[in-house]
Parts: C-alpha cells; sequence; structure tokens
C-alpha cells in the first residue's frame, strides 16, 4: 500500500505532462525537490503544515507557469528537444538551489507518530499519504471527466489539431497542463518532505520510479498511472517485503519490461484502445 | 532569408558567450613552474557528494593558508590546484590526468566515494604520483603510492561492536547500503560479532539512491533486535532515520561507523530520530578536547557558512599537514623521498589527537572516540580508545608496503 | 546513382569534415601528450553518440538506456582481457566483447520490436535494462561475484584494466598515448564513412522510411520488426565500443557509468546537435565534453548552472542543432545553391525504394 501511494504520488505530475503533451521533464525531480524546500522552509517559518503542503505546490506551480512561459512554450510538438531543455532546467536548478541554500536544510520530523497492529509499528502520516494518493485519483478523475478543462484536455489529447479547429486554445491547454503538472509534483515534494531529509538531489530518488510508473501506464495520465502504479507497488513492495529491497529495485523494472512487452502501448493503451490514441513522441 | 541571418547571428552570439564563459573560467594555471609547490586537490562540490565534498575543500583551503602563513613550506608558497569533479567518476579520471600531466603537481589529495577513489588510483599507479585519500571507508587499499589516512573498520568496527554487546546484549542486526562500503563493513560486524560472542539475527542490505523504508523498518521490527547497526550513506538514504523515528522501535540502541560523524545526520534530522545512536570516529565537530575546539574554531571563522565540521573535514586536514611534515622532513617535493619520509613512521599531532602513518599499510594509526547522541541530539563521549592501529592489511594478508607494492584492494569477505 | 549525385555535391558540411579530419590527423604533431590523450577520450565518448544517431536520427528508434550497451561493452572487455592477462589477447577481448554486446542487442532487439514495442517503450525497455544491470553490479562486490579469475567489484568498479595491444610479426606495442589516439581516430574516421555511405544506402532509406512512418513502410513491403532489430544491434555495438575504447582509455569501468544521468547524457546530445545530422551529432558531442570539462577545472559553484543554461539556449535559438545550422548558413554565405533542409527528411522519403 505504501509502495503504491509512492509510485502513484511520484509520478502523477510527470503523468499529466507526458500524457497531455508528450513532454518527458526529466526536471520532474528537481520539482519535487523545489516543492519539499517551499514547504520545509514554510514549515520552518510557523506555518502550520498542511497549509506548508499547499504553499508548496503553488510555490512550484508558479515555477512551472514561468519556465513554460520562458522556455517550454517554445517547444510545444518537439518533444525531443524538450528533454534538452528540461534536462537543462534540472541542471540549473539542482546546482542552483546547492548555491542558495547549502547542501543541506534541517526538516521537521513526521507529524502524527505511530499506530501499532500485531506488534509492529505503522507511521499514521504514511497511512494519510496512502488516502490521499486515492483522493488525488479521484479528484484527477473528476477534473477530466466533468470539467469543461478535462473534456478540452481530453480533446486535445486525443487531436490537437481538430480539438484547435474546433475552438480550443491548445496552447492555453498546454501552459494549464504544465502548471497543473508542476503543482502536482511540488505537492509531491511537500507530502514527501516529512518523511526525507531534505537536500538538492531530494528529488533524484523519485525520477526512476516516476520515470517507470508513467511509462508502463501510458498515454493517459489517469487510468494507466493509477493501474501501473497499483501493479508495479504490488510487485514492489510484495518481493521487497519477501527477498529484500535489491529484488524489490529489480522486480519492480523487470516487470516494467514484460508489461510493455505484452502491452506495447501501456495499460492506458490495453484499457482506452478505441478511445485514446497514443502520442508519438518521436514525431 | 533574413530567418537565416538572425539565426546566424543567434549561433554567433551563442559561440561568444561561450567561449568567454569558457575563457573566464580557465585561469590559476597559468604561473610559472618552480616557484610554487602545487597541491591538487579532486572534491565533489557539485553532485550527490557535495555534502561531504564542500566541506574537505574547505579543510585544504584552511590548512594551506595556515602552512602559507606560516612562510610556506620549504620556503615556497603552496598553491591549491582544485578542480570541480561534481561526484563523476569520469570527470575523476579527466581531472586526474590533467592534474598530474597538465598542472604537474606534487601531490594529490581527494575523492570521496570508494568508486572515484579505484578510479584515480591506478592513474596514480600509473604516473608515480603521491596520492592522500583522506576519507573514511571499508579498508583494504595496499598501493605503494596511496595513503589512505581516514579511519578504516579497525578503527571503527570493531571499537563500536565491543562497547555494544557489553552494554546492550548480543543480538544484532544490520541494516547496510548495498555496495561495496555496506557489504565490506557489514562482513566486518559480523566477524566482530563472532569473535565478541554476538548473534547476527538479521541482515539487510539497501541499493543506493533508496529512499523508502518501510519494508525494511517492519523487518527489524520483527527481528527485535538488541541493538541495531545502520551502515547507510548518502542523501537518499539518511531519509531512513526520519522514517525510524516514526515507526521503528522506541528507545533501540543504534551504532554505525559513518553517520553522524560524517554526514551530520543529526544535524540536519529534527531530534530525536537519532537518539541513542553510537558512533565510533576519530573526530566530530562537538568533540570536547583543546585541540578540536580549536581546530573547529578556525573552521568556522573562515567558513562561517558551513553546515557542519565533520571528520572528514578532519582528515583531509591532517592529511595536508602530514604531506607537508614530510615534505618539510625529506627537504623536497620528490615523491620517493616523501614515500620514504612517511614511511618512517611519521606524526603530526592532529585535532583529533596524535596520528602516525603505519609504514606497512601506508594507514593510520589514530585516536578513536565514542561519541553517543541522546533524544536532543546532544553529542556526548562515551569512551574513548588510545592509539587503535591499522592491523588487517598487515596481519591478515601479509602486506609490507615498505618491501612490495601489490596495487590492490583486499576484502574480508574472500 | 544517387550515391554519386550526393558524393559530388560539395558543401560546407563535407569541407569541414575533411579540415577537421586532417586537423586531428596532424593534432599529435603539435599537441601536447595530455591533449592528446584527452581529445581520445572525447572521441570514445563520440562513438556512444554515433551509436545513438544511428537507431534514433535515422531509424527513429527511442532509447534511452544506450549505456547499457556501453556497460556491456565495457565490462565484458574487461573480463576478457583480464582473464587471458595476456597482452596478445586484447584483441580477441575487443571483438569478443563486440559479438558479445552484438548477441545481446540482437536478442533484446527482437524481444522488443516482433512484440511491437515502439515510440517511447522502447526508451523506457532500454533505461530498465541498463539501471537493472547498474543495480545488479553495485552490489556484485563480494567474491562470489566472479567471472573466471576476475572479481565484478561492485560499485567501486574493476580497474587495472590492460589497453589494446597489437603484435605485427615480432614487434608488439600497446595501443596507448598516440598510437592510442591514432587508433581511435582512424577507427571513427572509418565509421563515419560507412555510415554516411549506408545512410546514403538502400539500408540507409528504408532505415529512414521506418522513421518517416511505419505503418506506410510496412505495407510497401519492408519487413520492419527485422530492420528495426538490425539497426538496434548495430547501434548495440557502436555503443559497446565506445565503451571498450573508455576501459582501454582509463582502465577502469564501474556501474555509474550506466545510471539514470549517464544514460540521459547521450540522448541530451543527440536531441541538442540535431539528431538527423552525424556530422552535427559528433562534432556537437566533442563540443560538449570539451566545454563541460573546461567548467569544471574552473572549480567554479556555477559550472553545472552555465551548462544547463547553454544547453536550453541551444535548443531554443537553433533547434536544428547549431552545427546543423552553421552548415546550412555557410553554404548560404558561400554559394547561391539552394538551402539545403537540415533534416534531409524531404529527399531521403523520396528516393527511398522497395526493400
Amino acid at each position: 500500500m505504501d509502495s503504491f501511494s509512492f509510485l502513484i504520488l511520484s509520478a502523477i505530475g510527470l503523468a499529466i505532462i507526458f500524457g497531455m503533451m508528450g513532454v518527458i521533464n526529466l526536471a520532474h525531480g528537481e520539482f519535487i525537490m523545489l516543492g519539499a524546500y517551499i514547504t520545509t522552509l514554510s514549515c520552518l517559518a510557523g506555518v502550520p503544515i498542511p497549509i506548508a503542503i499547499i504553499l508548496g505546490s503553488i510555490g512550484v506551480g508558479i515555477f512551472g507557469f514561468i519556465v513554460d512561459k520562458l522556455i517550454i512554450r517554445h517547444l510545444y510538438g518537439r518533444p525531443q528537444d524538450s528533454v534538452v531543455a528540461t534536462w537543462g532546467i534540472s541542471l540549473i536548478m539542482g546546482q542552483g538551489m546547492l548555491i542558495l541554500m547549502g547542501p543541506s536544510l534541517q526538516g521537521p520530523s513526521t507529524p502524527l507518530g505511530s499506530f501499532s497492529v500485531g506488534g509492529i509499528n505503522y507511521s499514521l502520516y504514511r497511512l494519510i499519504l496512502t488516502i490521499i494518493a486515492c483522493l488525488l485519483v479521484v479528484l484527477l478523475y473528476w477534473v477530466f471527466m466533468h470539467t469543461k478543462f478535462g473534456l478540452r484536455s481530453r480533446a486535445t489529447m486525443q487531436n490537437e489539431e481538430i480539438a484547435r479547429s474546433l475552438g480550443t486554445n491548445t496552447s492555453q491547454m498546454y501552459t494549464l497542463t504544465f502548471v497543473v503538472g508542476s503543482m502536482f509534483a511540488g505537492l509531491t515534494g511537500g507530502l514527501f518532505s516529512f518523511t526525507m531529509t531534505i537536500g538538492p538531489t531530494f528529488g533524484t530518488g523519485f525520477l526512476m520510479e516516476s520515470f517507470v510508473t508513467v511509462i508502463v501506464g501510458g498515454a493517459n495520465p489517469l487510468i494507466g498511472t493509477v493501474m501501473s502504479g497499483g501493479t508495479l507497488g504490488i510487485v514492489h513492495s510484495a518481493l521487497s517485503y519477501i527477498f529484500g529491497t535489491f529484488i524489490g529495485r529489480v522486480g519492480l523494472l523487470v516487470a516494467a519490461i514484460i508489461f510493455i512487452r505484452l502491452w506495447p502501448t501501456g495499460f492506458s493503451g490495453l484499457l482506452e484502445k478505441k478511445i485514446l490514441r497514443v502520442k508519438k513522441t518521436n514525431g | 532569408m533574413r530567418n537565416y541571418k538572425k539565426s546566424l547571428f543567434y549561433v554567433v552570439f551563442l559561440i561568444i558567450v561561450s567561449s568567454i564563459l569558457t575563457a573566464c573560467g580557465d585561469d590559476g594555471s597559468s604561473k610559472a613552474e618552480g616557484d610554487t609547490i602545487k597541491l591538487g586537490v579532486l572534491e565533489d562540490r557539485s553532485g550527490d557528494f557535495a555534502l561531504v565534498g564542500i566541506q574537505k575543500s574547505h579543510a585544504v583551503e584552511l590548512a594551506v593558508e595556515e602552512i602559507n602563513d606560516n612562510g610556506g613550506l620549504l620556503g615556497k608558497q603552496i598553491e591549491i590546484v582544485a578542480p570541480d569533479t561534481q561526484s563523476d567518476d569520469k570527470r575523476f579520471q579527466e581531472m586526474a590526468r590533467k592534474l598530474i600531466l597538465k598542472d604537474k603537481v606534487d601531490v594529490i589529495m581527494g575523492a570521496f566515494s570508494s568508486a572515484s577513489r579505484e578510479a584515480i588510483r591506478p592513474i596514480m599507479e600509473e604516473n608515480k604520483m603521491l596520492y592522500f585519500y583522506n576519507n573514511q571507508y571499508e579498508g583494504g587499499v595496499a598501493s605503494k603510492y596511496t595513503f589512505p589516512t581516514g579511519a578504516v573498520p579497525e578503527h571503527q568496527v570493531m571499537t563500536v561492536m565491543e562497547y555494544m554487546i557489553e552494554n546492550y546484549g548480543s543480538n544484532v542486526y544490520t541494516i547496510a547500503a548495498d555496495y561495496n562500503f555496506g557489504q565490506i563493513t557489514a562482513d566486518w560486524v559480523r566477524m566482530a560479532a563472532e569473535d565478541l560472542g554476538g548473534k547476527i539475527v538479521g541482515e539487510e542490505f539497501i541499493p543506493l539512491g533508496e529512499s523508502q523504508f518501510n519494508s525494511s523498518i517492519n523487518k527489524i521490527q520483527k527481528a527485535k533486535p538488541d541493538f541495531l547497526i545502520v551502515l547507510l550513506t548518502g542523501e537518499k538514504q539518511s531519509s531512513f532515520y526520519e522514517q525510524w523515528n516514526t515507526q521503528g522501535i522506541k528507545d533501540l540502541p543504534m551504532a554505525t561507523t559513518i553517520n553522524m560523524a560524517q554526514q551530520y545526520e543529526h544535524i540536519r534530522s529534527e531530534a530525536p530520530a537519532l537518539a541513542h545512536m553510537h558512533v565510533a570516529a576519530p573526530f566530530m565537530e562537538e568533540m570536547d578536547t583543546p585541540e578540536a575546539k580549536e581546530f573547529v574554531e578556525k573552521f568556522r571563522k573562515k567558513f562561517p557558512d558551513d553546515d557542519y565540521v565533520g571528520m572528514e573535514a578532519e582528515a583531509q586536514y591532517t592529511g595536508v599537514n602530514l604531506w607537508a611534515k614530510a615534505v618539510e622532513q625529506a627537504g623536497t617535493t620528490d615523491v620517493d623521498k616523501v614515500i620514504a619520509e612517511l614511511e618512517n613512521g611519521l606524526s603530526w599531532e592532529a585535532p583529533s589527537g596524535k596520528v602516525t602513518i603505519d609504514p606497512k599499510s601506508h594507514h593510520a594509526v589514530k585516536d578513536v572516540y565514542l561519541f553517543y547522541a541522546d533524544e536532543n541530539h546532544k553529542i556526548s563521549t562515551l569512551y574513548k580508545w588510545d592509539q587503535v592501529e591499522p592491523f588487517w592489511l598487515h596481519e591478515e594478508k601479509g602486506i609490507d608496503l615498505t618491501q612490495d607494492s601489490p596495487n590492490q584492494q583486499y576484502t574480508p569477505i574472500d | 546513382m544517387d550515391n554519386l549525385k550526393n558524393f559530388k555535391k560539395i558543401d560546407s558540411e563535407k569541407i569541414t569534415m575533411l579540415v577537421l579530419c586532417i586537423v586531428f590527423l596532424l593534432f599529435p604533431l603539435i599537441a601536447s601528450a595530455y591533449d592528446v590523450l584527452n581529445m581520445s577520450y572525447f572521441f570514445s565518448m563520440v562513438f556512444l553518440s554515433m551509436s545513438l544517431w544511428l537507431i534514433w536520427g535515422l531509424t527513429g528508434i527511442f532509447s534511452f538506456g544506450q549505456t547499457a550497451f556501453f556497460g556491456v561493452g565495457a565490462y565484458a572487455y574487461a573480463m576478457i582481457s583480464m582473464n587471458f592477462n595476456n597482452n596478445t589477447m586484447t584483441i580477441v577481448a575487443l571483438v569478443g566483447a563486440l559479438v558479445i554486446a552484438w548477441i545481446l542487442a540482437l536478442l533484446l532487439g527482437y524481444f522488443m520490436f516482433y512484440g511491437g514495442v515502439n515510440d517511447v517503450f522502447v526508451g523506457l525497455i532500454t533505461l530498465c535494462v541498463t539501471l537493472v544491470m547498474a543495480t545488479f553490479l553495485a552490489q556484485s562486490a563480494g567474491s562470489q561475484w566472479k567471472i573466471g579469475s576476475v572479481l565484478l567489484g561492485g560499485d567501486n568498479g574493476i580497474n587495472n584494466i590492460p589497453p589494446l595491444s597489437i603484435e605485427i610479426g615480432s614487434i608488439q606495442f600497446s595501443l596507448v598515448g598516440t598510437y592510442q589516439y591514432y587508433f581511435i581516430i582512424l577507427v571513427l574516421i572509418g565509421f563515419y564513412l560507412f555510415l554516411r555511405k549506408m545512410q546514403h544506402g538502400k539500408m540507409g532509406y528504408s532505415f529512414v522510411a521506418i522513421r518517416e512512418n511505419r505503418e506506410r513502410s510496412q505495407l510497401l513491403g519492408y519487413n520492419i520488426s527485422l530492420l528495426q532489430t538490425l539497426s538496434f544491434s548495430f547501434g548495440g555495438v557502436l555503443a559497446a565500443f565506445s565503451g571498450v575504447l573508455y576501459v582501454t582509455w582509463g582502465g577502469y569501468i564501474s556501474p555509474s557509468a550506466m545510471g539514470i544521468s549517464a544514460a540521459a547524457l547521450p540522448v541530451v546530445l543527440v536531441a541538442a546537435a540535431g539528431r538527423n545530422n552525424l556530422s552535427g551529432v559528433m562534432i556537437f558531442t566533442v563540443l560538449y565534453y570539451f566545454l563541460s570539462q573546461k567548467l569544471s577545472v574552473s572549480g567554479s559553484e556555477y559550472a553545472l548552472v552555465i551548462l544547463g543554461f547553454i544547453l536550453i539556449m541551444v535548443i531554443l535559438i537553433v533547434p536544428k542543432g547549431i552545427v546543423v545550422t552553421i552548415f546550412n548558413a555557410l553554404d548560404r554565405l558561400f554559394s547561391s545553391r539552394r538551402r539545403r533542409d537540415a533534416n534531409d527528411t524531404a529527399s531521403d522519403t523520396k528516393q527511398a525504394g522497395t526493400y
């Protein structure tokens, strides 16, 4: 369950950006890191924890907006070029944070304490993380299925040209998507900042897991990510519990390879072949 | 057409900007040969290992400034040549070659991770370059040109295990990073437990870069050890303590050889994440001897923004001074003559106490302290072992570097 | 016929490559031993970019894990050469390493392309493969992990790997320093010419056809799975060759060469260089390594920030790749010839025949 929430939360921001725009955001880890810093700093300044987390999310959202206006906007429709740009962004953010804030920062400890089942302690906060992950999925489902934004974004995802000709401002949609994706990354950073030590390389710990989850999920940020996060989470936590963390990690990667081989367009391709068209990233 | 001119303009602009930037960065190595002694430093000031690399670079600067203010070495000033190795093994190789072949330095100090040390060690041997690895590590390097002056398992594992088993009981659980340092040190823990009548009730190895410890913590709770040995390293793995704090067994004694003293987890995590942690190390910032206090004060004065002055900073500072003393005694920077001086059993009064080079293994004999963190992460000294010797290479593997050098790293796993 | 036409066309790209070729052949005469050694390192990394150019730029297979084959080549060479512990056997080790990488790439290619895996999903699979290898090797410090008599060495890696050596008659010499440099550059020129020729041959056009439109090429009778596998396996060999050159240069290999940031770098380089032009990819790779090394030498804490900034500027200002843009600009300056399309796409697709 814990592994599930980690995978979902780390992947969801990346999934939205990848699913909608076809952009592989190599700076995703650094976005998460920024969220963690903002949350931690506001927490140290005396802001209550839930508000600090929301601040982190909004802060990264604003940052994402700036990055989009300055850089990403020029790269719409050129996903392979955005790989270069986001790599550059990640270098700048990682090193910039080191210069600004030094190599470490003391964060507050995990709130809420623990509860005990059968002699084993579990962290209450991590249980809440799992609940938040589920809530986010529901929220996302609602946004995508029941709002105008969702409708337009699904339209853009399926066929950008037709969506545009039918009056959707796709460029605006992309900006909005990027900001929402960044906000989710910031939220993830804020949520996990209480359970991990903070530093400029905070985000790299999320990168591999989020990539694997997103791509195994396929193009649909919602169903794909939930499915793959769920499946891979089960594989990972079962294997780590029985055989140890090393087998857990290798198992996660091998499972990803096997899933892709069986369903070459990811989980969402498997499920929604008719509804959604997989975006080509090499166009 | 216009579009074309525009992009051509941009290209020219880009080239000019980048060449200016490059030119700005490319200075320092222009001084004439012979009027300074060159000290090459390879430390990671950016990337994953910057946490310790920055401290170590600062320690070199401090030591060199002091030597230069006291009239330099052999009447010459010491010049530091310090590229940034960016936590990248390939970069270490490029830069080691540059320091030797282009800058023609007289000695090289540096490297944090064992992998980067192993990447450059053959280059040192090939070019007969004196190399100081002033860092705590898993032990076992036997090479004529390499002087690993930091703490090794003889200093840290045997000592801490002796104390822990005596005071807390015999059931040991080890959680270690899944690479050379963690595995080899865990072997030492196993050997020490056997010798001292302890019992390993569990052992788990965590891949580097892993930051989620849920299932590991559950396993530790089930095994119910008397104490826990933590050999985790790196920024991600230090998240273990946060998670242990909320979920782990309250008040279980823990011991380590690297945490706190090296990467100051007790400062980086809020109390009581590292409550009841023991570490056997030559030095910590909180150490309570006049020499240590003086060193910390000097360091703090020169670098007020640094988060911590850890054992590696002290080792680096000591390494520079050991080398300087050897050069002074040899009267030259000639590598063979300096090595001969070092192999004479050279010693120096370091901030952590007397440090002596063991001629046969090139490692250091030093005092080791047992530090303890309480619920508020306040550090106290529980015990002191005087002049612990790095005996293993000589006694178990028969190494005598004054006679012959195998140029390799030995491991106890054999 | 097309080939003839192509070879006759003199443009700045060809002139530049020729000039560079001559300059670098004469380089050891004017440069210091250190510069030659350094340049050998840059050139050995060029092969990795070339490999990605072949499979991504030409065939359109997005691989995020070419470092997997880089690592396989490096480790295989280390294993074979150190087990024989005989300098004359290093050539065998080289060939062995390439064959092993080729077989692995064939198997992986078969696994993926005959299963219908494409696009970004290929990238994910190769990334997972390289990460599995890096994770496995990082924990292989124990003495149970060895092949023959050589330990895998865990995260500390393997060092003291012997350089290549050649025996002609009774003369035996090691390819180090200038010899190594000449070996690398001659092979580099050889591969460059070969790939250029292949690009404008039947094989090259069929690769391009697959890149442009898989369904259409299939309808036209191409066996796309076979062609993709072929291209992928040859790319694997090139990457492995780069790995072998790297270990013979530095005598050292460790799992970090296969980590996630090492894996991303070739992708970034090839994309920033403009992935369709081989000369551009090669020149940009050398430029990048040169620049990043200079910045690292400076020891400035802003090195990575500047590097990131430059990459962003490059991709924003000259999306076709900085080198290709310069080529085009030069062409325009020196002749009135029709502006060459940086993509070569239009002409390539037209000329693609049946295969």
